[in-house]
Parts: structure tokens; C-alpha cells; sequence
């Protein structure tokens, strides 16, 4: 079965500064990552993983190169979408490496937020949120804030953030940084669940070399340059 | 939809409330110190329509007895009432007097001298709350409230002794002193009968007699079918006298006398007021910088600017509102300890919230620029 693209990026660079203060952070950057895929990006500390990370969620702008978020041919040299925000909400999820919630809303309230700001009526968005914590295993959280909730809950209720505007792809910088070994994968287990369940394809930042298994494929920041990598063993991350 | 104002402010419902009700005190000392300046229009003009003249006869050359010393003959009076279409007149006399209290301390009035059995009483009856009105040509004295002396007592007064026979409110002179009315003669004695030494020494130096029949002003009303301009330019013409009809007097105390206080009063509100606004847009400011990071987050998923901003400029709004409500509540609290006269208008108050809501929105700009500046990408480490 042919697979469906997700993310496509060719040749992608970006570097900050100009002449002598000119910092090259990735070169040529180009791969892609499938529907129902998840991705792990690995490099050390201040490599340019956050940074391709962002350039692909339409937050900062490359140099030159391509970005296809699925079929859409979203960046080649120059922004093609007016409005890089609307990509994000329609398209894109993104989890942190901490969760982030909203502190002034609730569990529900954090997860209908950005639908809601689409357009979806209350009713829906509020149905929607309801199925993801139900099937995160933390429905009976909705109500509650997010500073009653473990760390561990408090991540879920970022993925179902991030899945509350039925995205194409979810990018995820560090979300087991701040959880222990057994909590961290079960968290990248539940990414991969929903990235083939629900055909997103995910690109997962970590430093965290015991989640790499259950990834299905690595990509790795070496010289600016990004490498994929054939599978987990013999990595390790600096 | 989810309002994030709403939302936010309920989070941190207490501190939204004493940060409202601290600037609702700013605010409320704004509309007393507009209050004071009202007031100061109100105590000027409060005796010149008590007293109800429609002409005012002062000495030649001044502005009368508020602005500047003026002196002239009792009799003047009867003189003035042959003049064509004038109806009544009345000798008044005005003076600062300090009244000894029992235990030694002073209240400083200012004192209507006038003529308790002619025909125009500048009592105004409605302000008598206790007591009566002055009926005889000696000895008695009508006080204000504020003054702390009761019905009966005996004030101590230049040579005699007083009773109090009356006791009003809200009588106060043109320049916020508590008002006292004593008979025309009694006033007289004490503004310009000199003592005995005194009168024996002008005597040796071949002065004779005393000033004891001068008054400061005449006041007089116009027969009907004449105007006071008319009459007054009569008097003016033939009689050497300063003349100036009730409005005129009006527009001395408030044009003259009070201009450069309530210029004072009207620089502190203005400054105070420009303090409530840079302290809003402070607090606004500082409210949204406390937000930067879940601004960012917001901005970084996908949320319109449109709605936070929204955010921002109903909690300024409602900031304003709220700040505005606690200062008319504390300015209608604190304005009657005041020690003169303080009048809230509800039209100062209608401005000042207009004010206060241009202020906020501008405010509200602040925080928005910050907002719409938040770097999205600061939301994430990396």
C-alpha cells in the first residue's frame, strides 16, 4: 500500500546572522516523514533540533529549501500561505516538553480552545475533547485544573491538545523530558498508537535514548546536515 | 466560545479586585478633588443667593466686600431706596471672626452682619435646622452646625456675651468658612468700635466720633419692570459708588477670587488623574507579561491574535469599570469628613468614566503591542 506523505522537506536551510556573526545551524536539510509514522530527532544540546523543528511548524522562517505539510507545498523560498498561524491550527499539534496548559482554563477548556478559536461550535469541540481524554484514560479529569493533575496527566491532556484540531501532523519537542523511564514510554507509545490509528505523522524531539524503539525511524542532526538513521542501536545521545 | 478575560480573571479573582479597588481609591480621590473644586464654586455663590440682592452698592473704585475692603455709610441705604426702581435695600457687613470655644480652642467663621428687623433677611430659613432665625438687635448669634456650638450656648465676643438662637448647615462663605449671621448693630461694634483706650487716644489727637455706622455693601432688590443693569447704571452714574448687579458678584468670586485655587485644584486633578492612567497601563502591562508564556503557547498552537488580544482589552475594560465603580463608592464614603464643602456631581462622575475608558483602551494598547510582539517560538525550549 502506497503511504501517504505527511511531511516533505528538501534542502532546507537555515542560519542566523549575516557575514561575521553568521551562525549556520542546519544545511540542506531534506527528508520525510509518512502518515501514521513517528520520528524520532535526536542530536545534542543547541544542534538546531528545536529550530527545525519550528521551521517545519511554521513558526520560524527558513532560509531557502521546501516544506510540504501533506500534499500542501506550505514554503519554497518564501512563505506560500498569508496566514503561517492558520497552518498551524488547521494542520499542525504540537506538545512541549512541559505541558504548557493554560493555567487559567481547565482540562477541557485547554483542549477546546483552539478548535473553538476555528470556528467549531462549543458543543463539538467540547464532544471531541471528551473522546480524546476518554481515549487517553483521563476523562474523569476534565473539569479539573491542570495544577491539580501529575505530570504524567498533565502531558496527556497536552497530546489531546494537540489532537483537537484533527491535525496532519503533530511535532513533539522533548515530551518525556520532565517524565520518568516508565511514564515516558508509555507516552511515546501512546504517540505511536495515535499516529497509526489516526494517520498523523509525528516528529518527536528527544534526548531520551530508551523511547528510540519505539520509534520507526531516527533522525539524527550531524553537522548541520540531518541523517536517518537505520534503527536505535548505537546511538548515543550527547 | 471560551472567554480567556473571564477565565483569567476568575483564576485570579482576588487580585483582580484589590488591584481594582487600589485604583478605585486613585480614582475616587480624583472625584473628591473635583468635588473640592466644585464645592469652592458652590460655597461662592452659596451667601450671594442666600442674601437674593439684584444689586450689590460697594465703595467707589473696588470690587466689594469679597475681592477688597470696601466701606461705606449705613444711611446709604435709605438714600438708595429713592433711587427710581429700586424696591428694598439692606446694610450688610462682613467680617472673619475666631469663636472662643469653653476649652480654650477657636473656630474661625465668617460673619454676616444684618439688620434682623428690616426687610431683607440673607438668612435663608430653609437652612435653619435648629433654633431660629435672629430676632433682636443685640446679643444673639446664628451658627453653623460645623462650628460645634449648641442652642443656648454662650459665645464670648468682643466686649458681650452672645446666645446662640440658631443653628443652620451648610452655610459657608465664599472662601469655605463656616458661616455665622449677627444683628447689623452688633456686627458693627465688632468689626468698628474701637476700644477705650483707643477712642481716647483718637480723641487727643483731635479724631472725633467712630466708624460705627459704616457697613461693607448695600444690597438691594429692583422694582419689578426695571432690569438691575438699568438701575445700576443709574446709581453709577449719580451716586460715586461701586455698583455691580448679583451676577456681576458672582463672577468676581468665581472669575477673581477662586480662579487661581481652582486652577491649583484642577493641576492636581489633572496630574492625578494622568497617575490613575500611566498606573492602568502599568498594571495592564505587567498583567500581560505575567501571561507572556501561555501568550506565547497560544500564539505558537494557533490562536488567533485577535482573541487574545480581545482578552487583553476586556480585562483593561473591565479593570477600568470595576477601578471606576470602588472610586465613586470610596469618594461617596470619605467626601463628608472632608473639612469644606466637597460637591459629587454625577456629571463629573459621567466624565470621569468616559475618561477612564479612553484611558483603559489606550492602556489595553500596551498590553497588546506586547502580545502581538511575544515571540511564539520563546513558549519552547530547545
Amino acid at each position: 500500500m502506497k503511504k501517504e506523505q505527511g511531511i516533505k522537506v528538501e534542502n532546507l536551510v537555515k542560519h542566523f546572522g549575516e557575514g561575521e556573526t553568521r551562525v549556520d545551524v542546519i544545511e540542506g536539510a531534506s527528508f520525510t516523514v509518512n502518515k501514521g509514522e513517528l520520528l524520532a530527532l535526536i542530536a545534542p544540546s543547541g544542534a538546531g533540533k528545536t529550530t527545525l523543528l519550528m521551521m517545519i511548524g511554521c513558526v520560524t522562517e527558513p532560509n531557502s529549501g521546501t516544506i510540504w505539510l501533506g500534499e500542501e507545498k506550505v514554503y519554497e523560498n518564501g512563505w506560500l500561505v498569508k496566514d503561517t498561524r492558520s497552518i498551524r491550527r488547521e494542520k499542525i499539534g504540537f506538545i512541549f516538553q512541559a505541558p504548557y496548559l493554560i493555567p487559567f482554563l481547565n482540562v477541557i477548556e485547554n483542549i477546546t480552545l483552539l478548535p473553538q478559536s476555528s470556528g467549531v461550535s462549543e458543543k463539538d469541540t467540547k464532544a471531541k475533547a471528551m473522546e480524546l481524554l476518554t481515549y487517553l484514560d483521563i476523562a474523569e479529569k476534565a473539569k479539573m485544573s491542570g495544577s491539580k493533575l501529575s505530570g504524567g496527566q498533565n502531558q496527556r491532556v497536552a497530546i489531546a491538545r494537540a489532537l483537537a484540531n484533527d491535525p496532519q501532523i503533530i511535532l513533539a519537542d522533548e515530551p518525556t523530558a520532565a517524565l520518568d523511564t516508565k511514564r515516558s514510554i508509555s507516552v511515546v507509545q501512546m504517540l505511536k498508537k495515535i499516529a497509526v490509528e489516526q494517520g498523523v505523522a509525528i516528529i518527536m524531539v528527544t534526548h531520551d535514548e530508551t523511547v528510540l524503539p519505539y520509534c520507526d525511524g531516527i533522525m539524527e542532526i550531524v553537522d548541520k546536515k540531518v541523517v536517518m538513521k537505520d534503527s536505535a542501536e548505537d546511538i548515543r545521545i550527547i | 466560545m471560551i472567554n480567556l478575560a473571564a477565565k483569567d480573571i476568575s483564576h485570579s479573582l482576588s487580585k483582580f479586585i484589590i488591584t481594582a479597588l487600589g485604583v478605585g481609591m486613585l480614582l475616587g480621590i480624583v472625584l473628591i478633588m473635583i468635588g473640592v473644586y466644585r464645592g469652592m464654586i458652590s460655597d461662592a455663590t452659596t451667601l450671594i443667593d442666600d442674601i437674593g440682592a439684584d444689586i450689590w452698592v460697594v465703595q467707589e473704585d473696588t470690587l466689594g466686600p469679597f475681592a477688597e475692603p470696601s466701606r461705606l455709610h449705613e444711611d446709604f441705604k435709605n438714600t438708595l431706596r429713592s433711587v427710581n426702581g429700586i424696591s428694598q435695600t439692606s446694610a450688610v457687613t462682613f467680617q472673619n471672626l475666631q469663636l472662643p470655644h469653653p476649652d480654650g480652642r477657636t473656630t474661625r467663621v465668617f460673619a454676616l452682619g444684618y439688620d434682623p428687623l428690616g426687610k431683607m433677611i440673607p438668612l435663608n430659613q430653609k437652612r435653619i435646622i435648629e433654633g431660629r432665625g435672629l430676632l433682636h438687635d443685640h446679643y444673639e448669634i446664628v451658627v453653623s452646625k460645623k462650628t460645634g456650638f449648641i442652642l443656648n450656648e454662650k459665645i464670648p465676643l468682643g466686649r458681650d456675651l452672645y446666645t446662640v438662637v440658631g443653628i443652620t448647615e451648610k452655610t459657608v462663605s465664599s472662601g469655605g468658612d463656616l458661616l455665622v449671621y449677627l444683628s447689623l448693630k452688633d456686627a458693627q461694634k465688632l468689626q468698628f468700635l474701637y476700644s477705650n483706650a483707643r477712642i481716647r487716644t483718637d480723641r487727643a489727637r483731635g479724631f472725633r466720633g467712630t466708624d460705627a455706622t459704616m457697613v461693607n455693601a448695600i444690597v438691594a432688590t429692583v422694582k419689578t419692570g426695571h432690569t438691575p443693569e438699568e438701575v445700576a447704571a443709574n446709581i453709577r452714574r449719580w451716586k460715586h459708588k461701586g455698583i455691580f448687579t448679583n451676577e456681576g458678584q458672582k463672577e468676581i468670586l468665581t472669575g477673581n477670587l477662586i480662579k487661581m485655587a481652582s486652577k491649583q485644584i484642577g493641576m492636581f486633578t489633572a496630574i492625578l488623574l494622568l497617575v490613575s492612567v500611566v498606573i492602568i497601563a502599568m498594571i495592564i502591562y505587567n498583567m500581560t507579561v505575567e501571561k507572556i508564556k501561555e501568550i506565547a503557547v497560544m500564539k505558537l498552537i494557533g490562536i488567533p491574535n485577535g482573541l487574545i488580544i480581545k482578552m487583553i482589552v476586556q480585562e483593561t475594560l473591565l479593570l477600568g469599570v470595576l477601578s471606576f465603580l470602588s472610586g465613586v463608592g470610596f469618594s461617596h464614603l470619605i467626601y463628608t469628613k472632608f473639612p469644606k464643602n466637597v460637591v459629587l456631581q454625577p456629571e463629573d462622575a459621567v466624565k470621569l468614566f468616559a475618561v477612564i475608558l479612553v484611558a483603559s483602551l489606550l492602556a489595553s494598547l500596551f498590553g497588546a503591542k506586547k502580545a502581538i510582539d511575544a515571540d511564539p517560538t520563546s513558549a519552547i525550549g530547545g
